[in-house]
């Protein structure tokens, strides 16, 4: 027993000892030096005592992933986590403006589009470097060609990352975005006698690389900045396969380089010094983040504590706190709710009965007081939406272009829907039997909308909408058009956010019943849809697609917008997205509203985050 | 030889010492009254759940929606600070109102209804059926035993959240499509009737059972070889009449513990379930589903998980109060 | 003895077997696939294609069984060719440890995901067991030999009130007081990353790191189990306390400490051990809400995430880790029996 407490002891000590080594302790060095003394240069021996000054601590930033990134390569990611880890590691060819959402200029300086809009040039920065992380001494490298040059991104790496997420081997989720590319549908899926070679991608020459488009397209440049565009390495990825995006292994172009992956626990980040753009490198960015410590919390409570206990310099703010956030004196002054591009929708299965009468429709959008959703149930300061697109959205219409002609108005509402049930021949007894069935996937702040709005239904129409919900694999095989119709509900919730800020992205890519999944069942021949007429919607989304006049452009996607939301009133537009944040006074940021969040902006004053965390 | 043969005048003196053992154990749950009061609250809780649409207030899905997380001004202290900047203050609510104006106290009163059945119904299916296998495989032992254990192991396996996850999507996909006739389309029938609880009874069922089966072959392993059970073996009674007359009353204890205090875990399981959308449909209000929801603005909104959390653990501690007491009361050598 | 461990090893493997053919059964009969959807976007019928040929789900699923099971070597010789295995090798099979790749998390594979999260799970699920045991069984015993005193009724009474709170109220009540009120404890996150010793335990065993992270999540797990282990002891202590054998030592002048700690206690933890087997399988491999209020990369989640996201092999490999780990505790388990109570034979 007592040479227990003796080794005990001995090993406090020990530790006492070995932390005080890790201390700044003063040294003695000795010093050798060449002074001028008396005009004759002396050389000097001497004992000194020094206190090392220790390396200036990195300023960090601390974040919530939210979930581990299904992956970090930007030739699959398809989900906001995985584009944010990879946008700040890769450089797109364009890229958004954090305030205003433009397209700007990133990896590529400048291009031009040729007459006809179907063939676009862009021209590359010659001076961005692939770098590598170096998990031994823990540096930033850049990376060396076979003559011992640094090698630099250049127009055959665009190529090859444009055809690599066309390649089916690689199978990409999104490599449907690129069908815009001539050939890259056909090479995508296999047609015959289609090879790589045919897409339409090609680099002229190191720094100029040329996209040849199946039709038209004005908002081409919007795509070029979206991560499966990104330039990525070949020789890399062709020598590591599909673990090629684990730190020490990956090569990439961005501001900032993965150093540490604990899946599912922890990501971190360190400033790529080589990176052209960086003020200190002559660039204009300004942003002084030196390493991004990442954590990957789904809680939104959890994070929100942390964040409160200073671990997080920044994170969301979970629904059931908003009350207090909004209220409490510190917290209120942190809180920020910036728009999101995405906007939330209940859509009609629009030749399902009684739903494929046009009065129904607009009977049961009419009913919904979506001010008091956003008011009472959603508290976030969301936009109530007459129309698909939100603000920001080239050629989307301004909010509450439509609000005049689709009002809340119980009267009006009622009245519709009676005036169907007097040409049925039917009561509103009859009308309930008929069991109108809301469905929406399991989630619940999916299921307090979907509450709110059965019982604003139930008092504004005097309708039983039965509410149910399904796991959301189920749930989107339910609701797709080729579901037989006494199947699929009557009305569905889902919700669209921006890949690229176009319309095109959205009533096109969404609604356009050839061209997207038709959920609402607009336009169809039979029950599910095999066969389908073009209605004046889906014509002017076609026509718009290829205009090349943007004016001309906005007044299609108006009128376009009015067709789908007043006139066929086949969807019940709720609400545009906000993102509720709550960020430190130490830190410097932007909201922006598409791609990835741009870290390298962002600025931490160190010292005051120092000074609040007691670090 | 009448000697290894039980006469009818032993077998009578034996049952009529068993009633006497009941009136004896009766006589001592009387005197416990922790276990009274609790059985009382039991009781009462039954009573709540039948007759929850003639006490609640309001109805337990209307909505007022301008009365969002209202909050009675007599239960303002228990609000944390700068509450009075926010809080909408409404004395209509008894205990206040949730995040959709609904009436919290008349929501707590119909969840007693779900959380009770699935309760009751789970603790008895789990407890019959599971007392039966074990006693039965640990009384039989050697091949039998060592077959239904395997089985037991075979269910076992599987992870509980796994089976029932994987049932209830496919019960609620099947739900949704309907079943053409059947077993299946009486199931569904009679699973929309209750508002999607007979297939979370089903699954939690379904997985109960098997850790019951498990602790009654432990203890009839230990019992099987006790003198009484060699002695009623010695006078020729059949396997049958040990093992219900001698060997399951003697195991009960233990069972009926493990029982009640794997209540509030059925109680719990429904409450996980239904926060991950596989539970009771909405807006049939379960404790579970208030307690998940109460989580979330827990720091906001203390009442909403409060009254729920606090009717919830009222039902446990007298189904615990209670399950003691019945153990005391009806372990045969509890005299002393 | 011998013998029968080695039998019953051997009996793990039609139990194995089963539960993989049972489960690669169920997730398929589900609708929805893994790759219908990239978020809310229906992804068109040939990129679909794409992936599921990657992946093999376009095989027939007996051969994807035999794959998932043996390999695609092994489809590829017993198909004769029709079906092929893929360049880089593919899958090698279960019985050669490859649990296959994860269809969710691109590019990683099930067994690194086990390899990652399993070890935190098993760390926190051990944590919080021994606080259950160490904490359950004393209270138990002491409310047990004072039955009806004072201390019986506050042991019963904590331990009622234990089971009473669900983790996911006490989880985050611990996180705002101690965590956010106080800042003694960091809020959430576990304090230990991969490697791990002997592919299980932190490095830094030792650091404040570790602890201040793990104290928390551990308690909360760990509430709730020592007070059914103390009610579950007190129970089944009292039944042995009266029996005839307890009598016949007591009669026989031994004191009454000898014959509580010789024969009672041994003989009233047999329930206990009952449910320990199950028990400590299911903590070990995490807890789904212990994790994701406390934000800990267990292996908890991906039991439910998995279903969500149709990765079926993911699926398949924790459902398999759960049920090898509860053969082997119910093994323990039947094995601590013969030890407690020497009248249980196994031959």
């Amino acid at each position: 027993m007592k040479k227990i407490a003796i080794l005990v002891s001995l090993l406090i000590v020990a530790g006492l000892l070995l932390a005080a080594c890790g201390q700044q302790a003063p040294q003695t060095v000795v010093v050798t030096q060449v002074v001028e003394k008396n005009g004759e240069q002396v050389v000097v021996t001497q004992v000194v005592e020094v206190t090392p000054t220790p390396p200036p601590e990195p300023v960090t930033l601390d974040i919530n992933w939210g979930t581990e990134p299904p992956t970090a390569d930007p030739g699959l990611a398809t989900d906001t986590t995985s584009v944010a880890v990879a946008g700040q590691m890769f450089m797109g060819l364009t890229k958004f403006n954090p305030k205003t959402g433009e397209v700007e200029p990133w990896l590529a300086t400048s291009w031009e589009a040729s007459e006809g809009g179907a063939v676009y040039t862009f021209h590359l920065r010659k001076d961005v470097p692939w770098v590598k992380y170096n998990t031994a001494t823990g540096e930033v490298e850049q990376v060396l060609d076979d003559n011992g040059n640094p090698r630099m991104v250049n127009a055959h790496d665009v190529e090859y990352a444009v055809k690599r997420t066309l390649d089916p081997a690689t199978a990409s989720d999104y490599a449907y975005v690129l069908y815009i590319i001539k050939n890259g549908q056909a090479f995508n899926t296999g047609a015959d006698g289609v090879t790589a070679d045919d897409v339409g991608v090609k680099a002229l020459d190191d720094w100029t690389v040329q996209f040849t488009l199946e039709s038209p397209a004005g908002f081409f440049p919007a795509i070029a900045g979206m991560w499966v565009v990104s330039p990525v390495p070949q020789w890399v990825i062709e020598a590591a396969g599909e673990k090629w995006t684990e730190p020490g292994t990956v090569v990439t172009n961005g501001p900032y380089v993965m150093t540490e992956w604990v899946h599912g626990s922890e990501l971190n980040m360190k400033r790529n010094p080589y990176w052209p753009l960086w003020a200190a490198n002559g660039g204009d960015i300004k942003g002084n983040i030196d390493v991004i410590h990442g954590v990957m919390i789904t809680e939104e409570s959890t994070a929100f504590a942390l964040y409160e206990n200073n671990e997080l310099d920044t994170t969301g703010v979970p629904l059931g706190e908003m009350d207090r956030v909004k209220s409490d004196p510190e917290l209120s002054k942190e809180y920020y709710n910036a728009p999101d591009l995405c906007t939330y929708y209940y859509g009609f299965v629009n030749n399902k009965p009684p739903f494929d009468d046009v009065r129904v429709r607009k009977a049961f959008a009419m009913a919904v007081d979506k001010q008091s959703l956003v008011d009472n149930v959603l508290k976030g300061g969301q936009t109530p939406a007459d129309h698909f697109a939100p603000p920001g959205i080239f050629g989307a219409p301004d909010p509450g272009a439509f609000s005049k002609e689709m009002p809340f108005d119980p009267e009006k509402a009622k009245a519709l829907l009676q005036e169907y049930l007097d040409e049925k021949g039917m009561t509103l007894d009859d009308f309930n039997a008929l069991g109108i069935t809301l469905m929406h996937n399991t989630s619940e702040s999916h299921a307090k909308i979907a509450a709110a709005i059965q019982q604003m239904w139930k008092d504004n129409l005097g309708v039983d909408v039965k509410v149910e919900n399904q796991e959301w694999k189920v749930y989107l095989d339910t609701i797709k058009k080729t579901t037989p119709l006494d199947e699929v509900p009557h009305i569905f919730r889902l919700g669209w956010c921006v890949d690229y800020p176009d319309e095109n992205n959205w009533v096109y890519e969404v609604f356009n019943n050839t061209a997207g999944a038709n959920r609402l069942r607009r336009g169809c021949v039979d029950a599910t849809c095999t066969e389908v007429k073009p209605m004046k919607f889906d014509e002017l989304t076609e026509q718009a697609k290829v205009e090349q006049d943007p004016e001309k452009r906005k007044e299609l996607y108006y009128e376009a917008e009015h067709e789908l939301a007043v006139t066929e009133a086949a969807y019940i537009p709720l609400y545009f997205y906000v993102i509720n944040t709550v960020t430190k006074p130490w830190l410097q940021r932007d909201y922006p509203p598409l791609g990835a969040p741009n870290y390298w902006d962002w600025v931490i004053d160190w010292n005051a985050k120092k000074a609040a965390t007691g670090g | 030889m009448a000697v290894a043969n039980l006469s009818a005048e032993d077998e009578e003196i034996l049952s009529r010492r068993q009633r006497s053992l009941w009136r004896d154990s009766l006589a001592r749950l009387m005197r416990n009254r922790l276990a009274l009061i609790s059985g009382a609250v039991v009781v009462l809780l039954v009573f709540v759940a039948i007759f929850a649409d003639k006490m609640a207030p309001y109805d337990y899905a209307t909505q007022d929606l301008d009365a969002n997380n209202a909050v009675p001004s007599y239960l303002m202290w228990l609000m944390p600070k700068h509450a009075e900047r926010y809080a909408k203050i409404d004395n209509s609510f008894l205990l206040g109102a949730d995040y959709l104006g609904r009436d919290l106290l008349s929501r707590t009163l119909y969840g007693t209804r779900v959380s009770l059945s699935i309760a009751v119904v789970a603790s008895l299916v789990s407890l019959t059926v599971g007392t039966i296998y074990g006693t039965i495989s640990g009384y039989v032992g050697g091949k039998v035993d060592n077959l239904m254990m395997r089985l037991v192991d075979f269910l076992y396996g599987f992870p509980f959240l796994i089976v029932v996850i994987l049932l209830q999507t496919y019960f609620k996909a099947l739900a949704r499509v309907g079943a053409e006739g059947g077993f299946a389309k009486v199931l569904l029938d009679w699973n929309a009737k209750m508002g999607g609880m007979l297939l979370l009874f089903i699954a939690i069922g379904l997985v109960n059972w098997i850790g019951m089966a498990r602790l009654a072959r432990g203890q009839v392993l230990s019992y099987k070889e006790k003198e009484f059970v060699e002695a009623a073996r010695a006078v020729g009674a059949s396997h049958t009449r040990i093992i219900f007359r001698h060997l399951i009353p003697n195991v009960m204890g233990p069972l009926i513990v493990a029982e009640t205090l794997a209540i509030p875990g059925y109680i719990f399981t429904e409450a996980f379930l239904s926060f991950s959308g596989l539970g009771v449909d909405p807006p049939t209000p379960s404790w579970g589903i208030m307690i998940s929801e109460g989580v979330q603005n827990l720091r906001t909104y203390p009442l909403q998980i409060l009254v729920p959390a606090a009717a919830l653990s009222i039902t446990t501690l007298a189904f615990n109060f209670l399950g003691d007491g019945l153990r005391d009361a009806f372990d045969p050598r509890m005299a002393e | 003895m011998g013998r029968y461990i080695i039998r019953r090893v051997f009996g793990f493997i039609p139990v194995l077997f089963a539960v993989a053919l049972f489960t690669f059964i169920l997730v398929r009969v589900i609708p929805g696939g893994p790759f219908d959807y990239a978020g809310e976007k229906a992804l068109p019928p040939q990129v679909v294609a794409n992936i599921e040929a990657k992946y093999h789900l376009d095989w027939p699923v007996t051969w994807q069984f035999v794959s998932y099971l043996f390999g695609d070597d092994v489809v590829e010789f017993l198909s004769a060719g029709k079906y092929q295995q893929p360049a880089d090798g593919g899958s090698k099979g279960l019985i050669r440890g490859d649990f296959g790749p994860s269809l969710r998390y691109r590019g990683q594979s099930v067994t690194d995901i086990i390899k990652g999260t399993f070890p935190i799970s098993f760390q926190l699920g051990l944590l919080a067991m021994i606080i259950g045991l160490s904490i359950g069984v004393p209270a138990g015993i002491i409310a047990a030999l004072k039955q009806n005193s004072w201390l019986d009724y506050t042991a019963t009474f904590i331990a009622v009130l234990g089971v009473s709170v669900p983790s996911m109220v006490l989880g985050p009540v611990l996180i705002w007081l101690f965590a956010v009120k106080l800042g003694w404890l960091p809020v959430a996150t576990w304090g230990a990353k991969p490697p791990f010793i002997l592919g299980l335990f932190p490095r830094d065993i030792l650091s404040w790191k570790f602890w201040s992270h793990a104290i928390m999540p551990a308690i909360a797990m760990g509430t709730g189990m020592s007070a059914s282990i103390a009610r579950l002891t007190r129970a089944s202590l009292l039944q042995v306390i009266r029996e005839d054998y307890i009598r016949t030592a007591r009669a026989k002048g031994l004191s009454e400490r000898t014959v509580i700690a010789i024969h009672a206690l041994k003989n009233s933890m047999i329930p206990v051990v009952t449910i320990m087997g199950p028990l400590f399988a299911a903590v070990v491999t995490g807890s789904l809400i212990i994790e994701q209020i406390f934000g800990i990369n267990g292996m908890g989640r991906h039991f439910v995430q998995s279903v969500g996201n149709r990765d079926y092999p993911l699926l398949m490999g924790v459902t398999l880790v759960y049920t090898f780990l509860l053969l082997i505790a119910n093994l323990m388990v039947d094995l601590t029996y013969a030890w407690l109570d020497p009248r249980i034979r196994y031959d």
